[in-house]
């Protein structure tokens, strides 16, 4: 245990001297800071009389807005912008941590003290989880507490939508721990996981997709490719279900299909992470 | 029971496109026991570095067996009794050496109470105590060996496993190193030093193996590898060329060198006759000094290509020819 709390530890400490730590969390602090001290609003009686943005009044004519759906509006439009703006910054500030691990000179340090190398691996994959959850926390918590401090309403529901963010970036960060075993390369990682997401992105379109191939073989590839990749269309529109509670699209999931989406992309990640420790425990160095 | 025990390791480097294979190890078998300062040598490629790998469980191994107090390598555990100090080794810049240390000790099992009070030791007794608080990234060569040193130490092992310990460091700190080394034998522990710097291996090791080509050309005692051969140091007064013409036809071997003379003779017998000679023509017997082979004539006589092509000596071959 000491073992892996010390590889964890060390996982931070670099992530601090390299600046990605500071980084990631000052992009986070500013982007809170803006947002309590830009939005200024004046609710009355549960509804929304007035609002000021950078010092300015905004122009609401006549209308009253009611307050709850303003804010629920805000902290979904908040949780997608998240789900891509966060998952991309957890993986880059995390996605050097195999690679580093690998390299010459170092890997020997590692793997000459009594750790197995899956602990060790796993360790790391734990430190970069941790990293990446203590930011979501810090911004999607701010936030949160900054909305009830100027509109006094409470939707615990938003802190949901981290989940399925930090559950997403889980999966492709075992993606990109496999990319960094086999190619030792934070390059090549980050860009063989960005490929993931987008690719897994278009084929959520799988069924429009295969529809228009004209080859049987290629439309069950598509088809079969959609079931293998995370599903992180579904996974982006899934944390901002989670927020709005179902109003935000047409299509509410049924329990059916956010079993398919979380499931078959816990698999994908599972078999990332399975496969990274195999090949990780059975290489020489 | 063996602090280190290899028997048969053998290892094949195959080329995943389906190249040509590199067998780096042939099938190696050393023992180390506790309080013994063991040498690796061997040429650059001559398995060194994969037997030491093999021996930390870094790279697996085709076939053969090694265990550390009886572990099987491939147990992590056989680690926790294991310090080990790589050639060429890259400590996180960004941490500060008494980081350095922390972080290592307790992947060791250490506990961080524990660790407070052996570090500041440790950091003094590589004189590195000034540099405590400074990142690792500013250390210089020999700092960076030292500190190397202090983190394969920081968990008290019983093995201590070192790839050129000397390696970029000083005169004074190479002393220092040497007579650490002797202490930590001294406690017990055994020492597997591999390196190039045979003056070096000669000064700390009592038992070394030679490897060549992935196999032991030699192994035994330093006193007798580099034991008494049949060459002499000769110094005498009275000696002319007609006279070594003489000692020469009796298929001796004399060389005029510095004022005295290098003389190889068959056997003792022989070393007798020519002394006789010498006596009967009026010469002055002044000095008859055996002469010792250096590490380095071993070494270079076992690795040159000349004998590791005709084929390397067996185990324990070096102590029968003496």
């Amino acid at each position: 245990m000491r073992a892996l709390t010390a590889s964890i530890e060390e996982v931070f400490r670099e992530a601090a001297a390299r600046w990605t730590l500071i980084a990631y969390f000052t992009l986070s602090s500013l982007f809170i800071l803006i947002f309590a001290l830009a939005v200024n609003l004046d609710v009355v009686n549960g509804a929304l009389a007035g609002a000021k943005l950078f010092g300015q009044a905004v122009e609401m004519g006549d209308r009253s807005i009611d307050i709850d759906r303003l804010v629920l509006g805000f902290e979904s439009g908040f949780s997608g912008f998240l789900y891509l703006v966060g998952t991309f910054l957890a993986l880059f500030a995390t996605a050097h941590l195999v690679p580093r691990l690998q390299e010459k000179g170092t890997v020997d340090l590692y793997l000459s003290r009594p750790v197995g190398r899956v602990a060790l691996l796993l360790s790391r994959y734990c430190g970069g989880m941790l990293l990446a959850a203590a930011n979501l926390v810090y911004l999607i918590g701010s936030i949160w507490l900054i909305i009830i401090w100027k509109t006094h309403v409470v939707h615990a529901r938003f802190l949901l939508g981290g989940l399925t963010i930090l559950f997403t970036i889980a999966v492709l960060l075992a993606f990109a721990f496999l990319v960094g075993v086999v190619t030792s390369s934070t390059g090549v990682s980050l860009m063989a996981t960005y490929a993931v997401f987008f690719l897994a992105a278009m084929l959520s379109a799988h069924n429009r997709i295969a529809a228009a191939v004209s080859a049987e073989w290629a439309a069950k590839l598509v088809n079969g490719l959609y079931w293998v990749f995370p599903k992180t269309a579904e996974l982006g529109r899934a944390a901002v279900e989670q927020v709005s509670g179902g109003r935000a699209f047409r299509h509410v999931a049924v329990a059916q299909d956010l079993f398919a989406i979380y499931g078959s992309t816990a698999l994908f990640g599972l078999a990332a992470l399975a496969f990274s420790c195999w090949l990780f425990s059975r290489k020489d160095f | 029971m063996s602090a280190i025990e290899a028997r048969g390791l053998r290892k094949v480097y195959r080329s995943r496109l389906g190249g040509r294979s590199v067998e780096a190890l042939t099938g190696i078998d050393l023992r180390v026991e506790p309080g013994e300062v063991f040498g690796l040598l061997g040429p650059n490629g001559a398995g060194k570095t994969t037997t030491v790998k093999i021996l930390l469980g870094l790279t697996h191994a085709t076939a053969g067996e090694a265990s550390i107090f009886g572990i099987p390598v491939g147990d992590p555990e056989s680690r926790r009794r294991v310090g080990y100090l790589p050639e060429g080794h890259r400590f996180p810049g960004y941490l500060t050496a008494r980081q350095t240390l922390a972080i290592f000790g307790r992947m060791s099992g250490v506990a961080r109470a524990d660790l407070r009070h052996r570090i500041p030791k440790l950091l003094d007794r590589v004189r590195l105590a000034d540099w405590a608080d400074v990142r690792v990234k500013k250390f210089s060569k020999g700092m960076t060996q030292r500190l190397g040193l202090a983190a394969a130490l920081v968990h008290e092992p019983d093995v201590l496993l070192l790839d050129e310990p000397t390696d970029g460091v000083d005169p004074v700190g190479r002393r220092e190193i040497r007579d650490l080394l002797q202490e930590e034998a001294g406690k017990g522990r055994a020492i597997l030093l591999n390196s190039h710097l045979l003056s070096e291996v000669e000064l700390i090791c009592g038992r070394v193996a030679v490897l060549a080509k992935g196999s032991v050309a030699a192994e035994g005692q330093i006193q007798d590898l580099t034991a008494a051969t049949s060459h002499y140091k000769l110094v005498a007064s009275g000696v002319d060329d007609a006279l070594l013409g003489e000692l020469r036809e009796t298929g001796a071997s004399v060389e005029r060198v510095n004022g005295h003379f290098d003389l190889t003779a068959r056997d003792v017998a022989h070393l007798n006759a020519l002394v006789d000679r010498l006596r009967a023509r009026g010469a002055s017997l002044l000095e008859l000094t055996p002469l010792r082979s250096s590490l380095e004539d071993v070494f270079v006589e076992l690795v040159s290509p000349s004998v590791t092509d005709a084929g390397t000596r067996g185990r324990g071959d070096a102590e029968k020819e003496n």
